[in-house]
């Protein structure tokens, strides 16, 4: 019997991990989504991401029940207790994700209304496309357990941020040149910090993972920083 | 008591020992997925339809080292067991050697969307998908919610679903997955088949054409409307001025050039974005290919008075997986451009390094510079061997970096001589090492110069890695026989 009730257990923590994995796989989902749906002006999709969100909250507290219940329940520890704590924190990033996807297809209807910037367009999905495979190559290290490569994703993180930064001057550029395009350019400033944040929030995950691996809680302090304001 | 089901006893390791059970099953797998393809010819239908045969097939490449008149006995004796009924074909073997990742999904509970399961996938399904194990949570391999809901109506509503599926990596892939019921399985739980059929493709030439149009109408329009202005120009006030004719015409023909430079641009750019799926197979020297492109520009670099420091270690002792004439055209490109913007008394820097390991192919080769990586390779234990090119040219603020492989764009303020260049160069030595499997790094800071660095995967590594969709077959024989 004691046998049976140590493979619900681990089979408990497995459930964990595959709901996050699948909170996971819908948040990509919307990122890729609202980005498309700014990038193809397409208000359908648009409207798809805003409406989805709410699946994503109902499931973020769903798993930290099921994680609170588990610490209640059957006390793991260790190991045991990393899996369920990390499950829960990536929970909520991950529902932080979804948000800020929410608010990038929002801002959607401000941006058809303007006349189409192709150059911007470009800049946009370039680095939404990062931050994307980003966000997907993380969950990948999350439900494979591969610190190595939840590492590469964290070391990269300024890469994003270059990107941003060069999109801030180009929108910058934009609206001194034409002010009748500060409107969308405004938007398309906030979709592009919003995009940075999920790439902030996926390195948060890395070290999420590394600490449910490894048990060390320091990384986070050592991330390479670039910041454009000190330079 | 254990809350979930036990996977079936399929899978590769076990293969043909597993005996009846495995035979029963698959037996049925096959009846029923053959009963719900027929009358729609869609390419399930025919993969399906087209099991038998690859399963004959197979068996002849299984037992190839026997002699061939008991070949020709047991096969005949398989197709009449296949004529009986008694099907006893190496099922495993078979899946294993579609060149589709094909899987079957195993669930009991509808409202328990987490707790279905894979129960078996074949050697492409575990390349494309990166699973290890025979069974396992199906969100662990696949998250895409509209698989996921295609999976689901499959299984518990009994409904043919299909859904696009972007595996992610450096090179885009896209699958059309179609989903099939199965039935009941031997355990109570509900079974469905995932294949997953490869249009990489097919999307790539409808993109390749819109991406070819858009691009060509936009960049031909400015040179083709300087020429019309000249012709014009010619048939009337000019048409008698001896001087003037000669001074337009110099310019058309450049303009034209310029023309034809572009079309040769985007028609190899079209070109190498249709293979980039597709790794190159041939083992290049890198050192005698960088050393042709040297040889090519030593007379221009030496009229326009730059000077090369070529710094390679001798032929043949770097090899990479690679196509030689991409290999050379990253060369030609990456040297042209330093080229291009290093001034008269310059100096271009042309140098090779072996054997690196990724952060060392992507660490820091210029103090206190922006740094960039343009093209980063997926994950792997890859060495490299990096050839870095660097010019002492004006070089670029940061914010101009990301934009670089951009197709057009051109740094602000930068005049890169006489002979322009179409603004596809770096967008195709991108493309290349993409297709290579290797990464791309700029380094620059303003009135510093730029360096970049294209790294390539060494032989030795490359070769072990087997390519999703075309996988190892002898691998797999060996396996099960």
């Amino acid at each position: 019997m004691n046998e049976h009730i140590v493979k619900a257990y681990e089979d408990e923590l497995n459930m964990l991990t595959a709901e996050c994995a699948r909170m996971g796989g819908l948040t990509e989902a919307a990122v890729a989504d609202a980005l498309e749906a700014v990038v193809r002006r397409d208000q359908q999709t648009a409207d798809l991401v805003v409406g989805r969100d709410e699946r994503l909250d109902v499931l973020q507290a769903d798993i930290e029940r099921k994680a609170i219940r588990m610490i209640a329940l059957r006390q793991p520890l260790a190991n045991d207790l990393r899996r369920t704590v990390a499950a829960m924190k990536i929970a909520n990033n991950l529902e932080r994700v979804g948000d800020l996807a929410k608010n990038i297809a929002k801002r959607t209807i401000v941006i058809i209304e303007s006349d189409p910037m192709v150059p911007l367009t470009r800049s946009i999905e370039r680095m939404g496309r990062l931050v994307v495979t980003r966000l997907k190559e993380v969950l990948d290290a999350y439900t494979s357990s591969d610190l190595e490569r939840a590492m590469t994703v964290w070391s990269r993180d300024d890469e994003v941020d270059e990107h941003y930064n060069s999109l801030f001057r180009e929108l910058l550029t934009y609206m001194m040149a034409d002010p009748r395009t500060i409107t969308a350019c405004a938007h398309l400033l906030f979709v592009a910090k919003n995009l940075e944040r999920i790439g902030d929030h996926a390195t948060n995950i890395a070290e999420i993972i590394h600490y449910e691996i490894t048990g060390d809680e320091a990384i986070a302090a050592e991330r390479p920083k670039t910041d454009p304001l000190q330079r | 008591m254990s809350l979930l089901p036990q996977p079936l006893p399929l899978g590769p390791r076990r293969g043909f020992a597993a005996g009846p059970a495995l035979v029963t099953g698959a037996t049925g797998l096959l009846a029923m997925a053959g009963l719900v393809a027929v009358g729609d010819a869609d390419p399930l239908a025919a993969f399906i339809l087209a099991l038998p045969v690859a399963g004959v097939a197979a068996i002849q490449a299984f037992r190839a080292r026997g002699e061939a008149a008991r070949i020709k006995a047991e096969v005949a004796e398989t197709h009449a067991e296949v004529a009986a009924g008694q099907l006893s074909l190496p099922y495993t073997a078979v899946l294993n050697a579609l060149p589709d990742p094909v899987m079957v999904i195993s669930a009991h509970e509808p409202d328990d969307l987490t707790g279905r399961r894979f129960v078996m996938v074949n050697l492409a399904g575990r390349e494309v998908l990166k699973i290890q194990r025979e069974a396992g949570l199906l969100v662990t391999a696949i998250r895409d919610p509209d698989v996921l809901e295609a999976v689901d109506e499959a299984l518990f509503g009994g409904l043919e679903g299909e859904a696009l599926y972007e595996p992610g990596g450096s090179q885009e892939r896209i699958f059309r997955v179609y989903a099939r019921p199965l039935g009941m399985g031997g355990d109570g739980g509900r079974l469905a088949l995932l294949v997953l059929h490869d249009e990489t493709d097919i999307r790539r030439v409808e993109r390749m054409r819109a991406d070819f149009l858009a691009n060509a109408s936009h960049e031909l329009r400015t040179p083709l409307a300087s020429l019309s202005g000249f012709i014009e120009t010619l048939r009337g006030h000019a048409r008698a001025d001896e001087g003037a004719r000669e001074k337009f015409l110099g310019i058309m023909h450049v303009q034209a050039e310029r023309m034809s430079r572009l079309i040769d641009d985007l028609m190899s750019l079209s070109r190498i974005e249709l293979n980039e799926h597709v790794p190159p197979s041939e083992d290049v020297d890198l050192v005698a290919a960088v050393m042709d492109v040297v040889d090519a520009i030593t007379p221009l670099a030496r009229e326009k008075g730059v000077s090369l420091e070529v710094n390679l270690p001798p032929r043949g002792s770097v090899t990479a997986v690679g196509d030689r004439d991409q290999v050379v055209q990253v060369a030609q490109n990456l040297v042209d451009n330093a080229m291009k913007y290093s001034p008269a008394g310059g100096v271009v820097r042309i140098a090779l390094e072996d054997g690196l390991g990724i952060e060392a192919a992507m660490a820091a080769r210029m103090d206190q510079a922006a740094r960039l990586s343009l093209l980063t390779p997926d994950h792997g234990p890859d060495r490299f061997a990096a050839l870095s090119v660097t010019d002492s040219g004006a070089g670029m603020a940061r914010e101009h970096l990301p934009r670089l492989t951009e197709r057009f764009y051109r740094v602000e303020g930068q005049k890169s001589g006489e002979k322009s260049g179409t603004g596809l160069g770096l967008a195709i030595v991108k493309h290349i090492m993409n297709r290579h499997r290797g990464g791309l790094m700029v380094e620059s800071a303003p009135g510093r110069g730029a360096i970049f660095t294209a790294y390539f995967p060494r032989v030795e590594q490359a070769r072990g890695r087997r390519e999703p969709g075309n996988p190892d077959k002898s691998d797999d024989v060996a396996k099960v026989s």
